[in-house]
């Protein structure tokens, strides 16, 4: 198990650089002068020249690739044109209120589709399944950003019971930082007040960033379900008398959640992703916007710094579902 | 039954219970936010203000809370745009125009409450000549930093190195920091950048108060402002500029009243959210220009002929319809609230016959070339302009392949003659209401901007606008910027388009809102804004 798992950290390790080399060279042979829009529209090519030194934008691309790369390995992941300041503060500043919004999300389409593709399985072909299949074929084909802004316009506008956007409302002081997240942060605080705003802030960006997930999971464990159902243990299990709600609980969905792990620990890293058209939506301060706007910016070392961010998360997740798979089974450890 | 009834009880139960949590926490919905302090407006924007150094930056919604927290030596105030004083009181120039000497009004004081002086205003203008960033540009060509001089603590002098009419049309752009708090805050000789990105050195009706990047930037009104306040006693106790980054989420902010005032409603919007009531719509004449730029020197669009064709194909009525009438056309290169605009005789509008004549005298003249259209993506109207100009042409025989670019891939292509698209629609705002402003543009040494994707080469022109920049004589500059403007329409490098109106849309409960169309799109002079709360 020791071994296994060291090869796997190897293996983040060699992903993360490969991760870095590649966003370095996508995003300078793309087009555009980040120094050029920094200065301004009417600044002259002199004052341009100045903002390209001071980035080191003017040497050579393979020198700066070298010293990216320097300074990548000592924990420095360089400087932003657009904001001055370091990525690695601005990821640290923005990363806790992504990490609180897919993991509210995560728990939502947890909680909702397995349930759900249970209920799905257990009434195959009822009124029932014919709803959570169109709920499902849903959640994976409408698109993030429109669903998003469908959902401001009813709960927000029309029914007026949740906010439009952002974390906080304005004149709410947040409160002081421990985690990052203001649902824990408040908690702490005894804030409960604050605890209830920030949730109500939270529900819209979580369940559109939640909905092609909890599709997700709800198709999976409902297949998985209805094939488990079938089988010579659970006629078995029925022939004995044991209670449907027994067998289904205990004996079927324990079998069925294997491939749903699985599903959650690759849609972890998909809903991070997904968070740059979400968070655009709800301007919810995180990495995604971080992203977006540098990326429109042609801000070039914060869009490499997100991009090994969501990597390192991706992976981790990964290896954590690989590792739990190898514990299961033992077999896999040999491979 | 009765085993399933349960069971399925308690997964429906499970199922629901974020829903159920979620309709217990639910806040209710908020209007104009109220403080200990007194009102606070809420100003919903599209962008971000990364960096707040007033030598440094200057996008609109930077200039916005720079001008709320800093002073300048003059102000730009109404409509039509108008220099007013501001920390200097009067001022002259020497018959040559390159001395300029302006006295201080002798009771504005910094936040700290440091007097503003002329050593102040001295430090200003040498950081920002010395930092060549943000708005060095304006001046950095005729003034030096040793060309600024303290005459006494209320006077400053400055000796320009050649005559340059536009200087004092720029001043007001030029705000004026503590020297004392910024040196004091300075970090390896970088006259405080760094500390300038998010905190304020200034004099102005508002100082910074919260400070959250890419969330919202506050300002706090200062209680006894040296100039004091317009609206007395109504004035509000802050601002908050918040980010609203989507169209639809302003329009549902605006809706919902969580934003008081907004800036980037689309036209559409703006037709709905008229006919709502308690909502204002603010839609007054800009300057900002909208053309399509051809390349001049390299491709089909290189032939004059060609493109007066086009010029002459063009629907001007579609692009006002485009934005619901809320435009105006172009009757010059300059806007019409520039100094010195005169509506040029003969601007092209959509003559087909003319067209085809000019097709007819081009190297194209039986058309069957596919010319590129360049838009900004995801610029819907630019997009929608780029289809009427596509259906327009097809009566030339002329293809047009529209293509969208983010802006920073357009502004790169178009930095280049070989790059530089056929076609670029292009909207422009100048910095200030002197015509060199905008005349400048059409000058050689503009080859590379943004607004220079024409790449318009006439010595004569270039020579008319040197001559009319060193001119201290304003019917001598009149009568050159009059030449200017028929020469560059003659020579047609672009297809001279509308003017956008500048459009906000706001409660009705908000006063005081002053348009000036010098301010850049979406900026909103915060100074005397204030809330009408109702008896």
């Amino acid at each position: 198990m020791l071994s296994f798992t060291l090869r796997k950290l190897l293996t983040v390790v060699g992903t993360m650089l490969g991760i870095a080399v590649l966003t370095f060279v996508i995003t300078n042979v793309a087009p555009g002068d980040p120094a050029r829009l920094v200065a301004g529209p009417n600044a002259t090519e002199d004052m341009v020249a100045t903002i390209r030194t001071e980035y080191g934008l003017d040497r050579p691309i393979i020198e700066q690739f070298a010293i990216y790369m320097k300074d990548l390995l000592s924990g420095d992941l360089g400087t932003s044109i657009v904001s001055t300041r370091p990525v690695l503060d601005e990821l640290i500043r923005y990363a806790p209120a992504t990490l609180e919004l897919v993991l509210v999300a995560m728990t939502l389409g947890v909680v909702v589709g397995v349930p759900l593709g249970m209920l799905s399985a257990v009434y195959k072909d009822g009124p029932l399944d014919h709803v959570t299949r169109i709920l499902s074929i849903s959640g994976v084909a409408i698109p993030a950003f429109w669903f998003g802004i469908l959902m401001q316009l009813f709960f927000s506008v029309d029914l007026g019971w949740l906010p439009v956007s952002g974390r906080l409302p304005l004149v709410t002081r947040p409160p002081e930082m421990m985690t990052g997240s203001l649902l824990i942060d408040a908690l702490i605080a005894g804030r409960f007040g604050t605890f209830q705003t920030a949730f109500s802030h939270i529900i819209l960006p979580a369940f559109v960033l939640s909905f092609p997930c909890l599709a997700s999971i709800l198709r999976v464990n409902r297949a998985e379900m209805i094939e488990v159902l079938q089988s010579d243990y659970i006629v078995a299990a029925r022939a004995h008398g044991l209670s449907s709600r027994r067998i289904v609980m205990i004996y079927a969905l324990k079998n069925a959640l294997l491939p749903t792990l699985a599903m959650i620990g690759l849609r972890f890293g998909w809903m991070l992703g997904s968070t740059v058209l979400v968070e655009t939506v709800f301007d919810w301060p995180g990495i995604g916007l971080y992203a977006v706007s540098s990326a429109l910016a042609s801000d070039f070392k914060p869009v490499i710094g997100v991009t090994l961010l969501i990597g390192f998360f991706f992976i981790i997740a990964n290896t954590l579902v690989d590792l739990a798979y190898a514990w299961i089974d033992p077999r896999l450890r040999r491979a | 039954m009765n085993r399933n009834a349960t069971f399925t009880k308690f997964a429906l139960g499970l199922s629901a219970l974020a829903m159920l949590a979620s309709s217990a926490l639910v806040s209710p919905v908020a209007a104009f936010e109220r403080t200990d302090r007194g009102t606070v407006i809420v100003f919903g924007g599209r962008q971000a203000i990364p960096v707040l150094d007033p030598h440094v930056r200057y996008d609109w919604s930077t200039r916005m809370i720079q001008q709320a927290v800093y002073d300048a030596l003059l102000k730009y105030e109404g409509d039509p745009a108008e220099l007013k004083p501001w920390l200097a009181e009067r001022w002259e120039t020497s018959e040559d125009g390159k001395t300029w000497t302006f006295h201080l009004v002798k009771d504005a004081k910094f936040h700290n409450g440091d007097p503003v002086n002329a050593e102040a205003i001295r430090y200003s203008f040498e950081r920002g000549l010395k930092l060549n960033k943000g708005v060095a540009w304006m001046l950095k060509d005729f003034l030096a930093p040793e060309g600024i001089s303290v005459v006494d603590d209320h006077t400053i002098k400055f000796e320009l190195k050649a005559p340059y009419a536009p200087f004092l049309s720029f001043l007001p752009w030029w705000y004026i920091v503590n020297p004392n708090e910024v040196k004091a805050n300075e970090v390896d000789g970088d006259y405080g950048q760094k500390w300038l990105t998010d905190h304020a050195a200034g004099s102005g009706p508002f100082k910074l108060g919260r400070w959250e990047p890419n969330v919202l930037y506050e300002v706090e009104a200062v209680d006894d402002y040296w100039k004091g306040w317009p609206q007395g006693d109504n004035r509000p106790a802050g601002v908050i500029y918040r980010m609203i980054r989507e169209p639809a989420a302003q329009k549902a902010a605006l809706q919902r009243g969580e934003a008081d005032i907004v800036e980037g409603l689309t036209s559409d919007d703006y037709v709905q959210v008229k006919n709502i009531p308690g909502i204002v719509i603010q839609d007054h004449k800009g300057m900002t220009t909208f053309g399509i730029k051809f390349n001049t020197q390299k491709g089909p669009t290189a032939d004059i002929n060609l493109r007066k064709a086009i010029a002459y194909a063009l629907d001007y009525d579609a692009l006002i319809q485009i934005y619901n009438g809320a435009a105006t056309l172009e009757t010059s290169p300059l806007p019409d609230a520039m100094k010195g605009h005169i509506e040029v005789p003969g601007i092209p509008r959509q003559d087909l016959a003319k067209a085809k004549e000019y097709l007819a005298k081009s190297a194209y003249k039986d058309g069957g070339i596919t010319l590129d259209y360049v838009h900004v993506a995801g610029l819907e109207e630019a997009r929608r302009i780029g289809l009427v100009l596509l259906d327009n042409l097809k009566a030339l025989n002329i293809n047009v392949n529209i293509r969208p670019e983010q802006w920073p891939n357009m502004v790169a292509a178009g930095s280049s003659v070989d790059t530089s698209p056929s076609m670029t629609s292009v909207f422009t705002t100048p910095i200030s209401i002197d015509p060199d402003a905008v005349a400048y543009q059409y000058h050689k040494n503009s080859w590379g901007q943004y607004y220079a994707m024409a790449f318009y080469d006439s010595p004569k022109v270039s020579e008319m606008i040197d001559k009319a920049r060193a001119s201290t004589n304003w019917d001598e500059r009149a009568t050159l910027y009059t030449e200017i403007q028929k020469q560059i329409v003659a020579d047609q490098p672009e297809v001279f388009g509308m003017l956008q109106n500048r459009r906000w849309a706001h409660q009705s409960y908000l006063q005081g809102f002053q348009f000036s169309p010098v301010r850049f799109t979406g900026e909103v002079d915060l100074y005397p804004l204030w809330i009408k709360e109702e008896e």
